[in-house]
């Protein structure tokens, strides 16, 4: 982990002094799991691609800003995060009340399974705010710390929504699960 | 961990994406076409000493001090509290007289004339009875 921290340290200096290979390696690992966080947040594919191509651009243009006291997982997200919200607009409210299912990304790249994916339900069920908390929670596995920076809110805020976010999802899935079980 | 959060984090990897070749070209594209931005200045008070904010915070202090201290100082002196004879002297005097004629002057006729009425009752009273 030292090592990985190490290496990573050495990488964001070299792209601070303007190697853009430096930086290429160093968000190389980020690249997938901002791509699958942007499907989250974009109305297709092609969105969420070019929204993680600005995201990349815009973190390699604003580097030398980047303080180290953060973790560089949550700038880059928080860039991410803004570059979705340019994308969407305004009068979009709840993103995942407005797509088709047909054309969903997210829909389209879930691997096929038994049940349904929870973050489908998710995106319905919660909104936008405590989605986002939610998905840096449990898929990226931040602490509350670094969503509360990536989201620029304060760590009550940040317990709290996490909080009720797992209480509806909770509840979803106690209903789902009493619900098969009265159908046999 | 519970339930909830494995099968959140099992979700998520159930999400499957790649980054095409056609991305991947794009985007390294895009990245040798920028360069970083020069650090933006910090802002100018951003780096001063907290010497400068206590001194600045004693400074302020001590002028709303001076400020109390001289508004109190020229304040005229409080003219002395008026005396009960004073207040009566200041109420203005009421011709009650004037006001109870204006106010009782018809009520004064009505009952006039109802008098009126009853001693012309009485006269024909008496008249009809022969007194």
């Amino acid at each position: 982990m030292y090592r990985l921290l190490r290496t990573e340290s050495h990488l964001i200096e070299a792209a601070q002094a303007g190697s853009a290979d430096a930086f290429a390696d160093l968000v190389h690992s980020y690249r997938d799991r901002l791509l699958r966080f942007l499907l989250t947040r974009c109305t297709s594919y092609a969105d969420a691609e070019d929204a993680l191509q600005d995201t990349l651009i815009n973190a390699y243009r604003y580097i030398r800003s980047y303080d180290a006291r953060w973790r560089f997982s949550t700038w880059l997200y928080r860039i991410a995060i803004r570059n979705a919200a340019k994308l969407r607009t305004p009068d979009v409210v709840e993103i995942g009340d407005l797509r088709d299912d047909e054309n969903d990304p997210l829909l389209q790249c879930i691997r096929d399974s038994e049940t349904e994916n929870l973050w489908v339900r998710a995106r319905h069920l919660l909104n936008d705010e405590v989605f986002l908390a939610m998905w840096l929670r449990y898929a990226e596995d931040m602490s509350v710390n670094d969503i509360s920076r990536a989201l620029d809110r304060s760590a009550s805020w940040t317990k709290v929504n996490l909080m009720r976010g797992r209480r509806a999802l909770d509840a979803e899935l106690n209903n789902a699960e009493n619900e098969s079980e009265a159908y046999g | 961990m519970d339930k909830l959060a494995n099968r959140l984090r099992g979700d998520a990897d159930k999400i499957e994406v790649a980054i095409s070749d056609e991305l991947d070209n794009r985007i390294a594209a895009s990245l040798r076409s920028v360069s970083p931005q020069a650090e933006s200045s910090p802002a100018p008070g951003s780096r001063r000493p907290a010497l400068f904010w206590w001194a600045s915070s004693l400074t302020g202090a001590a002028a709303a001090a001076a400020v109390i201290i001289i508004v109190n100082s020229q304040s005229a002196p409080e003219p002395p509290a008026p005396t009960p004879a004073d207040i009566i002297a200041s109420v203005p005097v009421i011709d009650w007289n004037t006001e109870t004629a204006v106010y009782t002057g018809q009520l004064q006729q009505e009952l006039d004339d109802l008098q009126s009425d009853i001693r012309k009752a009485e006269q024909k009273v008496r008249d009809d009875i022969g007194l």
